[in-house]
């Protein structure tokens, strides 16, 4: 660490919040996002807070949407002629002056007033009573700060997108089973198979084993989709496209990062363990199982998130090897959220964003010092 | 071979058995066919028909390769340099002893453990021309001048530069790794330059820098190749961007189609997958050049002292 | 009950869909009394390892495997369409069902249904029934990923020539490829002028005589057209080339052009199509680009109340035999006539467009038998039916859709009773000798793309109609080599080029 004045470690304190403030600021959009109806999200000017408004239209104490503010004073006027007679209408004071339009007026607006509207609760194409609306001075609209939780629940509901009959659609929870299914055996075979291949390396000598460990390393730089196709080509010959298969398969027979990084950590453990237990007769699998394994927790678990998150954050495969949606992973149903008619629900798309996100940051905040730890050995020891 | 040769040989293969099927299966049989399928015409409906070189020719005259290798080059370069600055500036300051270190770093590295496609869909609504955080954070300062933030992912001109600040927000774990870099910087080099009469300034530049540097290096590395198969942000954001299109045709104008999305859509979309797979060995020998590379920049830390 | 107030009711709970056609007005009140039938409990599913069970597969060994009975095959369907035309599907499906008790077909709605079940096909894990654009099965079918339908049509007695004599001929030649039948029609659509009868009236033109030459449609056009005195601004035009822009390629055949002859490309070398195109430019030409672009700036989507033609923007289009739906849902009171396209080339008289959405079998289909089952119901249809409940197949099918029969013959409550208020015209119009559809070329998307490029250049200016097609040719030639080349390398090119188009 170096030494610093306190001048500079105020500045440096100063820079350290404002960045953080910047990587935060994300998350706090995305979290207001999915709690403000969405007439709130597309409006301007710019606001964190979800709020509620209401007013008495027609007698009642309706909630209401704020639309949009009357620039000149004018009147809510009801029509007296032509196809809008009888129908309730907003007139600006010149058109007023001029008469040009028959009308009489129910009360009159002053300049700064809301053209506001009841806000029912339906989706689009319902069918209902026309909503009521009035142009009204804000100070007789009330504004209480409410967070739309609700809108959580209908954005799951609509990740499956939209389907024929209730026969045909997929829900959240299929989503869920699917992205845990493949992180969790994914997990298992990682930490399984990984472990005993990095053994074989690090804690046995056998001929031509630093050759094979030297080609083990090179294939890790093999980018991924130099193998795509042909192990696409592998796995349908196998019959698993379509499968969740193809994405767990893999991990139990072993991957170069991790039994480089297991390698690494077996090294550690002093040569005196296991031939002391040799000496006694244990064999090579009992020594490993018995001896080298629980004292490698540390780097299992590493391995472990390692891999739950790239499962979990998976795009590129469940996109190659899945079909059918009722297959699809989490990632993949949320990347077809599609627009419904009238545009993107950015409130539910947001909400459901989210929601995908959740799990990984609660992994996170348990498990900290074991994924910074382990990111650090990774990237410093090369 | 003795025969205690032989049976630590045995032991040996048997512990990395799973190893071996696993590295033939998965990766030597591929990286094999994949080189065979360059040079043949196949589409996985049919079987494979040798060509020779004619995918290559072709690619060298497909007017979208070069377009998706500039585009990809353009995106590296932008932020791979930025996102190496920014890390570094962060881990710098969080060097300091300064208070609630701890704190700040988790807030860091949070991002980069978000699955890509959930921020891929925030920053398409912080982009949002209209809408999003991104211009109504920057019309605080431009509509005074009466200007107004671009269109970002709607813009051809400014669709990549939108991807490289997303990009940046994903940092977190280089800050970390960079951290623990210079926490590894041995203290003596410090207080030898001090002794020196250095200043702050000068010891950042003459020790920590050149201390630093083999991890800066590499790391650069691994971004730039990571960098270079920038895949799932492209495809959902130009996908979403642009009212459900093909995600592959990399719009507005092309400007996000990038070189794995275009090999993708070669292969899964077009089944062309003879083509991809050429365009797949390209990337392979660019990748190879480039972790060479980098295995110089680390020579010597991975390879232990038995 | 009646099935239109079902549906309606059934659709509003599902309420992000549009409005169904079926609600009132166009329903018949007085045919509805008769409850419909009860829906038949479809028979229990066989314990099948569902993808997610195979995935846990190792975990799941001991469980129970299928108990062996034979129960009723179960055919997956993949289809595009979600609302009103799902539903209609559905009931299409369930009479299937009900009809027999071998074959259950289970829908399944699906976006961008022709890349996945392309992608599924090459994946070895297709649907054994796929909806997809008639204009894909030129490609798929190179690509070996259809299977034909030959050999079912000859198992059941019949020639490809007897089976497809069941269509219009435009409607069998969509369903052929290379000589060989490799798709069944679901909906058909057949393009038709539409124009706007109270802004034909208010120019001073009979709303009943819509124009029947090109030289009378560029007239109509001009008086159709409106500025605002004080800006020179269109406030209507008679016809605007992009809306909707779907088919851009149909001017080329209108004027009696070849997109593609004798094995070659012929976008830019034939005359008549840079004719066409010519044509195009010039309304932009007369009205003004800038005028054109504020115009369509104020355009709503097609689908909305706010669509140009609806808000009496444009006073003719060319739409398909869907639009009536639209019309009836966004802006019913529309007074609108239907008639054919204009004569563009001397004696080509009732000239049209049609189209279709096709059903497939993907090569690597389970079970391919039962699929072909429920392609030849949906192809079939009962020539007798006199009330609603005695339509099958492909009549049960359009008629809820509200769109017409590719069959030659039709029921006398089909052709009598049908909810489209122009069905007759649409059956005139795709009966005629002189209809097209697009041509059966594998590279046909491509084609299209580079259609819509130039399209686009030549309507905004930035390119004459000869550069502008000249330079889509070129790379459309190579792009056909290549493909050529291909399939002689595949030792397909010897059966296609014989039959190609």
């Amino acid at each position: 660490m170096t030494r610093v004045h306190k001048g500079s470690r105020r500045v440096a304190m100063g820079l350290l919040l404002l960045f953080s403030a910047a990587f935060v600021l994300p998350f706090v959009w995305l979290l207001s996002t999915s709690l403000k109806p969405i007439e709130q999200t597309l409006s301007l000017p710019l606001t964190f807070i979800p709020w509620a408004y209401t007013a008495d239209l027609g007698g009642k104490r309706v909630e209401v949407t704020l639309d949009f503010q009357v620039t000149q004073p004018g009147a809510v006027v009801r029509f007296l002629a032509g196809e809008d007679a009888g129908k309730l209408g907003f007139l600006g004071a010149r058109q007023l002056a001029s008469g040009s339009v028959p009308a009489t007026v129910v009360h009159p607006v002053a300049a700064g007033s809301w053209h506001v509207t009841q806000r029912l609760d339906r989706a689009l194409g319902e069918e209902g009573p026309a909503p009521l609306w009035d142009v009204l001075p804000r100070d007789r609209i009330d504004s209480r700060i409410r967070p739309r939780w609700d809108n959580y629940p209908r954005a799951l509901a609509a990740l499956g997108g939209d389907s024929a009959s209730d026969r045909d659609r997929v829900g959240f929870w299929t989503f869920l089973g699917n992205s845990l299914a493949v992180a969790i055996l994914g997990v298992l075979g990682t930490v399984i198979s990984n472990a005993i291949v990095a053994y074989g390396f690090a804690r046995l000598k056998w001929r031509g084993r630093d050759a094979f460990f030297a080609l083990t390393l090179a294939t890790m730089m093999v980018p991924f989709p130099a193998l795509m196709v042909p192990l696409y080509g592998v796995f349908k010959a196998l019959g698993l496209i379509g499968t969740l298969l193809p994405l767990w398969l893999p991990t139990w027979f072993g991957s170069a990062f991790n039994i480089f990084l297991m390698r690494q950590f077996f090294r550690t453990i002093p040569e005196e363990l296991s031939e002391a237990a040799r000496i006694d007769g244990c064999s090579e699998w009992r020594i490993f199982w018995r001896i080298v394994i629980p004292l490698s927790t540390p780097v299992l678990v590493v391995a472990a998130l390692f891999h739950f998150i790239f499962a979990w954050n998976d795009f590129l495969g469940p996109l190659l090897y899945l079909t059918r949606k009722d297959t699809y992973t989490l990632a993949l149903a949320l990347a077809g959220y599609q627009s419904q008619n009238g545009g993107v629900q950015w409130h539910y798309l947001m909400a459901a964003s989210a929601v995908t996100i959740l799990p990984v940051i609660i992994l996170f905040l348990f498990a900290q010092k074991t994924f910074i730890r382990g990111i650090a050995t990774t990237g410093t020891k090369g | 071979m003795t025969r205690a040769e032989g049976k630590r040989l045995r032991a040996g293969v048997a512990f990395t058995s799973l190893w071996i099927v696993g590295l033939a299966v998965f990766t030597a049989y591929p990286v094999a066919a994949s080189l065979f399928y360059s040079f043949c015409d196949y589409s996985i409906l049919k079987a494979p028909v040798w060509c020779g070189l004619e995918n290559y020719r072709q690619l060298a005259q497909d007017e979208l390769f070069w377009k998706s290798l500039r585009n990809t080059l353009f995106y590296a370069g932008l932020s791979v340099p930025l996102g190496t600055a920014v890390a570094l500036g962060l881990a710098v300051l969080l060097n300091c002893e300064v208070g609630g270190r701890s704190l700040f770093r988790l807030l860091f590295f949070m991002p980069s453990i978000v699955p890509v496609v959930a921020s891929a869909m925030l920053w398409l609504w912080i982009f949002n021309g209209k809408y999003g955080l991104m211009n109504g954070f920057l019309d605080l300062f431009l509509s005074p001048f009466g200007l107004h933030g671009p269109a970002w992912l709607a813009d051809p001109s400014w669709s990549k530069p939108a991807l490289v600040i997303m990009s940046l927000w994903g940092t977190g774990n280089a800050v970390v790794i960079y951290l623990a870099g210079l926490q590894n910087v041995p203290a003596e080099l410090y207080e030898a330059a001090e002794i020196d009469g250095a200043s702050a300034w000068r010891r950042f530049i003459h020790v920590t820098l050149p201390a630093i540097a083999p991890v800066v290096a590499f790391n650069a590395i691994m971004a730039l190749i990571g960098a270079m198969q920038l895949f799932a942000q492209a495809y959902i954001m130009s996908e979403a961007a642009n009212g459900n299109g093909n995600a592959s045709d990399g719009n507005p104008a092309r400007s996000t189609l990038f070189y794995t999305i275009y090999l993708f859509s070669t292969a899964f979309q077009d089944l062309r997958m003879g083509y991809a797979s050429a365009m797949a060995y390209v990337l392979f020998l660019i990748t190879a050049a480039l972790t060479w590379m980098a295995a110089q920049f680390s020579r010597g830390r991975y390879e232990d002292s038995p | 009950m009646g099935l239109a107030a079902r549906f309606s009711r059934i659709w509003s709970k599902n309420a992000r869909l549009p409005l169904s056609p079926l609600s009132a007005p166009w329903s018949k009140p007085a045919e509805e009394n008769r409850p419909a039938a009860p829906k038949a409990k479809p028979p229990e599913p066989p314990l099948r390892l569902s993808p997610r069970h195979k995935a846990c597969l190792p975990l799941l060994l001991a469980a129970a495997l299928p108990a062996g009975a034979a129960q009723a095959v179960h055919v997956t369907y993949w289809e595009k369409w979600v609302g009103f035309e799902a539903q209609a599907d559905q009931a299409v499906i369930d009479r299937f069902n009900r009809s027999q008790d071998r074959i259950v077909v289970d829908y399944s709605s699906v976006s961008h249904t022709d890349r996945k079940t392309l992608v599924a096909t090459a994946g070895g894990d297709p649907p054994d029934i796929a909806g997809l654009n008639e204009q894909n099965i030129a490609t798929f079918a190179d690509a070996e990923a259809l299977l034909p339908l030959d050999d079912f049509i000859r198992r059941d007695g019949m020639t490809n020539t007897e089976w497809l004599s069941r269509y219009y001929p435009v409607y069998a030649r969509i369903c052929s490829h290379a000589g060989h039948v490799y798709a069944g029609i679901s909906t058909p659509k057949v393009m038709a002028l539409y124009w706007n009868k109270t802004l034909f009236r208010e120019a001073g033109l009979d709303p009943d005589r819509p124009p029947r030459t090109l030289a009378e449609f560029d007239d109509y056009s001009r008086r159709l057209t409106k500025r605002d005195p004080a800006t020179g601004r269109l406030t209507q035009v008679g016809f605007l080339p992009q809306d909707p822009g779907w088919w851009p390629w149909i001017f080329c055949s209108w004027f009696g052009g070849k997109l593609f002859d004798e094995q070659r490309v012929t976008f830019a070398s034939d005359p008549r199509n840079v004719a066409a195109y010519d044509w195009i430019q010039s309304f932009t030409r007369d009205y003004g680009l800038d005028n054109v672009k504020v115009l369509s700036s104020e355009f709503g989507p097609w689908a909305s109340p706010s669509a140009p033609f609806f808000t009496g923007r444009i006073a003719m289009v060319f739409q398909g035999v869907f639009y009536d739906n639209y019309i009836h849902q966004y802006k019913p009171g529309l007074d609108y006539g239907v008639g054919p396209w204009p004569e563009a080339v001397p004696g080509v008289t009732d000239f049209a467009m049609a189209e279709a959405d096709v059903l497939v079998i993907p090569r690597g289909a389970r079970h391919v038998r039962e699929a072909w089952e429920f392609i030849k119901y949906v192809n079939s249809a009962n020539p007798d039916a006199r009330t609603r409940d005695e339509l099958r197949g492909a009549e049960l099918l359009d008629y809820l859709q509200v769109k017409n029969s590719p069959l030659r013959v039709w029921s006398p409550f089909f052709a009598e009773h049908n909810l489209h208020p122009h069905i007759a015209m649409m059956r005139r119009l795709s009966a005629s000798p002189n209809v097209v559809s697009a041509p059966d070329l594998g590279i046909w998307q491509e084609y299209y793309r580079e259609v819509i490029s130039s399209f686009d250049r030549v309507r905004l200016l930035d390119a004459t109609p000869r550069e502008a097609m000249a330079f889509s040719q070129s790379r459309l030639e190579k792009s056909w080599e290549r493909y050529r080349r291909s399939l002689e390398r595949h030792g397909q090119w010897a059966a296609l080029g014989e039959t190609a188009p």
